[in-house]
């Protein structure tokens, strides 16, 4: 794969690509390249792991997919592995991460938790039995003050 | 939104067709005509429930470092600080949450030495002091697909 190639097509899929027929041959058409040759550098971005999804990302709110809080949880250390796995394993659970330092002094588990059209407390509540956490905080969302996508190639 | 809508908004985020025409493979999966899905797809991108279609990199295989903050800020200097941090481009997601530290912001830059600089002349232009930086140590889980 030319380099130029790739990185020309990494530039124009961190924004938006154009909802149309062909749109990787409008791609191509301004890298000079071929249709086939940005799907190449599509695949490769992945296989590379540069790129972890390739598609569309949705504004959750009107999806109509409900609330989302924040959850942070005081996992003991010997215990982190085997909830953060339980954690990412559920479907209400988008993203989880272990961080240090701790919020407070103790919550090293972050989860981001969607509820849908269920009761979130709820939805929280029956999370932290089926873990066996019981030192939890819900930060729920109560304002978007900012959220883009990272700009990681500038224009040449 | 009807359940084609729904159909067509599952695949796009799960399975984008990578082919010349996409559309065309999408309406196929979901029995309706290209034209009919591309009209589709324009009025979900619209009415802003698709936010984007593209690319969801992976900061640190780029050589990105990231973190997650947490500040402490009095209604009357959230204006202020919230311009003051949106102001970075590293910043791409910032919320109000039901806290006491009530702001949460991400950033995303090339070194940590650029996130300590940045903290720092918030701190300095804000009057905010208490600002947590809490960098993650492992990932579980990233997958904002969602189901309709």
């Amino acid at each position: 794969m030319v380099q130029r190639i790739k990185k020309g097509v990494a530039r124009r899929i961190q924004r938006d690509v154009p909802v149309e027929k062909k749109p990787f041959a409008t791609i191509g058409k301004a890298l000079r390249c071929s249709e086939d040759e940005v799907i190449a550098a599509i695949r490769e971005l992945m296989k590379d792991g540069a790129v972890r999804k390739f598609g569309a990302v949705l504004a959750h709110r009107k999806a109509g997919i409900g609330k989302n809080a924040m959850v942070v949880w005081a996992v003991p250390e010997s215990r982190t592995l085997d909830v953060g796995q339980l954690l990412g394993a559920r479907k209400e659970v988008s993203h989880c991460y272990e961080r240090s330092p701790h919020f407070l002094g103790k919550y090293n588990l972050f989860t981001m938790i969607h509820s849908g059209a269920g009761d979130m407390a709820k939805i929280v509540e029956d999370i932290a039995a089926s873990i066996g956490v019981a030192d939890y905080v819900i930060l729920e969302t109560e304002e978007e003050f900012k959220k883009t996508s990272m700009e990681y190639f500038p224009d040449e | 939104m009807d359940t084609i809508d729904k159909k067509i908004l599952n695949m796009l985020q799960t399975g984008f067709p990578l082919e010349a025409e996409p559309y065309r493979v999408v309406a196929e999966r979901v029995g309706i005509d290209e034209d009919e899905a591309l009209k589709r797809v324009k009025k979900l991108k619209e009415e802003g429930v698709i936010r984007r279609i593209g690319a969801v990199f992976e900061p640190r295989a780029l050589g990105y470092v990231s973190t997650l903050c947490a500040a402490k800020v009095p209604p009357s200097k959230m204006k202020q600080f919230v311009e003051a941090a949106n102001s970075y481009p590293g910043v791409t997601h910032n919320y109000r949450r039901s806290h006491e530290y009530n702001v949460w912001f991400t950033f995303i830059a090339t070194s940590r030495k650029e996130i300590d600089k940045a903290l720092g002349e918030i701190k300095e232009k804000t009057g905010i002091a208490d600002i947590l930086d809490m960098p993650a140590k492992r990932i579980f889980k990233i997958d904002v697909t969602f189901e309709l």
